[in-house]
């Protein structure tokens, strides 16, 4: 890819046995940016960040972080890069700052250079005031602020995020992502992986993994475009429920849905628009229906990719909350 | 930015081994198990499983009635290994027993003052209650001494000088009474470091294989040799300080002799202590969760330090088999040492070959388990 690549893999796999976790995948991720990795649980995607890590050896293919072969110089890469794991590791027992100092010194960090990074991170991460705090007894939403910022104390050019918000309540997540910007707006290179489609929003570009194959790559709105011809429109009003079913049976109706108390509908753009479906839905019996066109959403695009009966299955996975 | 390899690699050390002393600090288990467990154990194992019988319960059936029986059975009481326990039927003897009223019980048979007066044998039986083999032997010694010094009285009264035929005098070194406690003090020093050493380790490591902080660490520059090294430096200082107290305690509540250098102590505990937690980093190594590493951690410190090493059973008396399977359990070589220092006085040449077994086994088993240890996981 570019030369302002700083990840680059390379038909990169991973077998376990007969099983194969990772399909030769290849993307490249640029400088500073937030690249979201997406897929069902299972998908390839935590295999695919630890080949890239250097914890687990590819199987075949190649992968280069930060200039560094993941496979021939796995140590040269994990002192360039900062990790959070899916699983919650830090250490419940201990204060905030002897986490920070723990992640630091792990890092090669120590004395007044180190305290001063402890310093820099607490601020940036907004947890100043829980300094002291033990670990165990802060929300899920501050610890993972705590695991983010333990994870690039050592000023790392590339931070691999995975699943960093699983388990954590919207406001919080809001917060964490607001924290993610902030490290890619000062350089730093975010690759993140989630099931939130929401927020696969924030990302620049997004992959999307299926059964270990890296299938669509490109921005959110690329990928809508590219994925979801259709025009996507909201409908309120009464009486809808009916007037769906006479809707779903007309032709270039692609899909007909409950949103909330109102309507999804895709269509092929060709045959319908806001007034044609504002029109078919008051002649089956809406009582004055609202139509507003909208962008489709990653959720679209998702199920799009999965498709067909795929879809059913990936979609509890994939839900948008 | 970049400081010397040597120092980074101390900065990483020191930064798990401080990390470690937190969660030691956070956690009352682990003082509890490394610095109550051994002193309440020593306490219950000094007073409690004393091999030293005294007071023994003694009934007597006097059916002489003499005062020749008479004598005899005060003999037997006043000396203070055994205890009057009230007078008993000979055919009483099984109740006795089995209500635990005595565990022997002296019977003086009509006609016994008439027979020393003839200048016959005076025969007295004693009857023993022999479930426990070792309590009923010790009975026996101490009958017969009391046998014998009852004789020496009667015959030196009579105004004929006893001589028997043989003479042998004993003379125990190093621990003249025979006090079990200053024969279990080495013994449970090294059964107490090898538990708490093995199951604290083991602990540990599996602790972080279990919380997923493991692959945390492996994702970061910190290697194998700096993870085993952090995580044992503290629980080496652990150690060395329950062997401390063990002796200290040892000293003052037993008053074990601390005879020889304490600096060797010191040193034979290190180099004990090495290999135990070697021993329980390779368990957590393999096991990764913390409940199989408690079960093997607890099994393969516990039976051998307790039954191979010297402690409870001489290794001299034990079958082939058996004795050749002790030469890798370390404690036996603590064991032998520290008897050797405390008791003995010995330096370092006689502990010379306990100090090379042990450092030989901590440095197969510290490095089986980093060889063992892979930080790619799968």
């Amino acid at each position: 890819m570019s030369a302002q690549s700083t990840i680059e893999a390379v038909g990169l796999t991973r077998r376990f046995g007969e099983f194969t976790a990772v399909d030769g995948v290849t993307f490249g991720v640029e400088r500073g940016e937030i690249f979201g990795y997406l897929g069902a649980n299972g998908a390839g995607k935590s295999t695919t960040i630890r080949m890239l890590i250097g914890l687990l050896a590819p199987t075949s293919g190649s992968a280069t972080v930060a200039g560094h072969d993941v496979a021939s110089d796995p140590e040269a890469v994990k002192r360039s890069i900062g990790y959070m794991s899916q699983r919650f590791s830090l250490y419940l027992d201990l204060p905030v700052f002897e986490n920070l100092r723990f992640f630091g010194g792990a890092y090669g960090l120590w004395g007044r250079e180190l305290e001063s990074r402890i310093g820099e991170v607490l601020e940036l991460t907004g947890l100043s005031e829980h300094r002291r705090a033990l670990t165990g007894t802060l929300p899920g939403g501050i610890r993972q602020r705590l695991a983010l910022g333990s994870a690039v104390l050592h000023r790392p050019s590339i931070v691999f995020l995975d699943e960093p918000t699983a388990g954590v309540d919207p406001v919080a997540r809001r917060s964490f992502w607001r924290l993610i910007r902030d490290l890619s707006t000062g350089g730093t290179t975010v690759f993140v992986t989630t099931h939130y489609l929401d927020e696969a929003e924030y990302c620049r570009r997004i992959g999307l993994m299926v059964d270990g194959r890296l299938v669509a790559l490109d921005t959110p709105s690329a990928l809508k475009r590219a994925w979801v011809p259709d025009r996507v429109l909201v409908v309120r009003g009464r009486g809808l429920a009916r007037a769906a079913e006479a809707l779903r049976r007309r032709p270039g109706v692609h899909a007909v849905e409950p949103f909330g108390a109102g309507l999804h509908v895709r269509a092929d753009p060709a045959l319908w628009n806001r007034a044609a479906v504002q029109e078919a839905l008051a002649a089956a019996g809406a009582e004055s229906p609202t139509v507003d066109e909208t962008e489709p959403s990653l959720e679209d695009v998702f199920l799009a990719v999965v498709g067909g009966s795929a879809a059913a299955g990936a979609s509890g996975a994939g839900a948008a909350p | 930015m970049s400081p010397s390899l040597p120092k980074r690699f101390a900065v990483r050390v020191g930064a798990m081994a401080w990390k470690e002393v937190l969660h030691i600090r956070r956690d009352p288990r682990t003082i509890v198990l490394a610095l109550v467990m051994p002193v309440v154990l020593l306490l219950i194992f000094g007073y409690g499983v004393s091999f030293d019988l005294d007071r023994i319960p003694l009934a007597v059936s006097d059916l002489d009635r003499s005062e020749a029986s008479r004598r005899l059975s005060l003999a037997f009481t006043t000396s203070g290994e055994f205890a009057p326990a009230g007078g008993e039927a000979a055919d009483g003897a099984d109740t006795a027993f089995r209500r635990r009223r005595a565990r022997a019980i002296l019977v003086v048979p009509r006609g016994y003052a008439k027979d020393l007066a003839r200048g016959e044998a005076g025969r007295a039986e004693l009857l023993l209650d022999g479930a426990d083999p070792v309590t009923a032997n010790q009975i026996l010694t101490k009958a017969d001494a009391i046998a014998l010094a009852e004789t020496q009285r009667m015959a030196s009264e009579a105004g004929a000088a006893f001589a028997p035929p043989l003479e042998v005098k004993v003379f125990t070194r190093y621990n003249p009474e025979a006090r079990s406690a200053v024969f279990m003090v080495p013994g449970l020093a090294a059964y107490l470091m090898a538990i708490a050493a093995v199951l604290l380790t083991a602990l540990t490591i599996a602790g972080e294989w279990e919380r997923g902080s493991m692959e945390q660490l492996f994702a970061s520059p910190v290697g194998r040799l700096e993870i085993v090294l952090g995580k044992l430096v503290p629980y080496l200082g652990l150690g060395l300080v329950q062997l401390l107290l063990v002796v200290v305690v040892g000293a003052t509540a037993f008053d074990v002799p601390i005879r020889g250098n304490p600096l060797l102590v010191l040193l034979a505990g290190f180099l004990f202590l090495l290999g135990m937690l070697g021993q329980g980093l390779f368990i957590s190594v393999v096991a990764k969760n913390q409940l199989v590493a408690t079960q093997a951690g607890a099994l393969s410190s516990l039976l051998p330090s307790l039954l191979l090493s010297g402690m409870l059973v001489p290794l001299d008396n034990m079958p082939l088999p058996l004795r050749l399977l002790s030469t890798v359990v370390p404690a036996r070589y603590l064991v032998d040492a520290l008897r050797q220092i405390l008791l003995k006085g010995n330096g370092l040449g006689g502990i010379g070959p306990d100090l090379v077994a042990m450092a030989a086994f901590a440095a197969a088993i510290v490095g089986l388990a980093t060889a063992r240890f892979r930080r790619r996981i799968a």
